[in-house]
């Protein structure tokens, strides 16, 4: 009779893939589902949950538009990322030493920069490959003014920079508790989603205003198109333009493209029309 | 550009065996014979792309039943064309997923 919770495992495991706001639904979907599948069989059924709590993840817009709410501005990412740096070194100078790894009692808080440093040049190792994996970044036909890219330069290096410490306390939280042989490649995994969130945030800001496009839309269908693209359009809060991500990349689509909105546009924008460039 | 929906096999077997009264996950799961990690998501898609869409049974009809409530999924006008594409598009698709295995419409 205990055996209920233990089928329903895989399929509460899965549901943590679903984005929040559709879990319930996506849950008691599955489980209503697993109700008829024969025992025998009920577990190759629920690996497919994995796929499909996935897929939903990656094609629900409307998630996506809230969490980045609270990171919109340039301004409120970096003091969100500079809080949980300040948390994440408080939290690495009050663990105690890992045994067998150092005889020091604690990590001095003259260890943490030079840590930060190592982990920074890691990063400087792992970012351009990192880049390659992710592919090009979205294309902007139109010429940007050096100041800009400078801005959108620092912004990146500011992030990459405040995610440093965060990232050493996971490696020595991993210390800590004794995974020590886990530690490295657990830091290597968490390494490269860090860096691959932060070249996404990145990709998916405004170039001028460095805000996150926000409103996304589905353009198009995967069924009813031919040699046009589909995937979702994004707009600057402020105006300045489009976002076009295809959902598939081709030849002819490209990994996205920037679509610069002219000052037609700006009665549509009439509450931040002044703080257009 | 397009003169009408174009569907992947997949695709086309899922709103065969929906056209035909397959009207939910698991009876589409033995009906085309495609795991269900290939047939969720895939409903899901028609369901986004407007080819089908989708309603829970009710609690108290369920509770009759005593089984849990299931989500059917049901073709829109868009949906059956789109079949009707694809049946002539792909002429084994009737025989891939035959109309006499359905019990339960």
């Amino acid at each position: 009779m205990n055996t209920a919770w233990l089928q329903y495992t895989p399929l509460r495991v899965a549901s943590f893939l679903a984005p929040g706001d559709r879990r319930a639904e996506w849950f008691q979907e599955w489980r209503s589902e697993l109700w008829y599948i024969p025992r025998r069989g009920a577990m190759r059924f629920c690996l497919g949950a994995f796929r499909d709590a996935l897929w939903l993840r990656r094609n629900n817009l409307s998630s996506v538009q809230s969490v980045r709410i609270h990171l919109e501005s340039p301004l409120h990412c970096l003091v969100f990322l500079a809080t949980l740096a300040a948390l994440s070194a408080f939290i690495a100078l009050r663990l105690p030493a890992p045994e067998g790894l150092t005889p020091a009692s604690h990590l001095r808080p003259l260890d943490l920069p030079l840590g930060c440093v190592a982990m920074l040049i890691y990063t400087g190792l792992l970012l351009p490959t990192t880049r390659l994996v992710m592919g090009r970044a979205p294309a902007n036909s139109q010429p940007r003014p050096w100041p800009g890219r400078l801005r959108r330069g620092i912004f990146l290096a500011l992030k990459i920079a405040l995610v440093q410490p965060v990232m050493l306390c996971g490696f020595l939280v991993l210390a800590a508790i004794g995974a020590v042989p886990l530690a490295p490649l657990g830091v290597c995994a968490a390494w490269i989603l860090t860096l691959r969130w932060v070249l996404i945030d990145q990709r998916r800001r405004c170039p001028v205003c460095l805000r996150v496009l926000g409103n996304p839309v589905r353009i198009g269908s995967p069924s009813q198109t031919f040699l046009e693209w589909y995937g979702a359009e994004s707009i600057c809060s402020r105006g300045h333009g489009l976002m076009q991500i295809p959902e598939v990349s081709t030849s002819y689509s490209g990994t996205g493209q920037w679509l610069r909105l002219g000052r037609s546009w700006s009665s549509l924008f009439s509450t931040t029309a002044g703080a257009r460039r | 550009m397009a003169d009408g929906p174009r569907l992947s096999h997949t695709s086309a077997m899922i709103l065969q065996a929906l056209g035909i009264g397959h009207i939910y996950g698991y009876t589409v799961m033995e009906a085309t014979g495609l795991p269900s990690g290939t047939v969720y998501p895939a409903l899901r898609r028609l369901e986004r792309d407007q080819l089908i869409r989708s309603h829970w049974e009710r609690q108290s009809l369920a509770d009759v039943a005593l089984r849990p409530p299931r989500k059917y999924y049901k073709l829109t006008r868009s949906g059956e064309a789109a079949l009707e594409a694809s049946r002539k598009r792909y002429p084994l698709l009737a025989k891939l997923v035959p109309a006499e295995e359905v019990e339960d419409a």
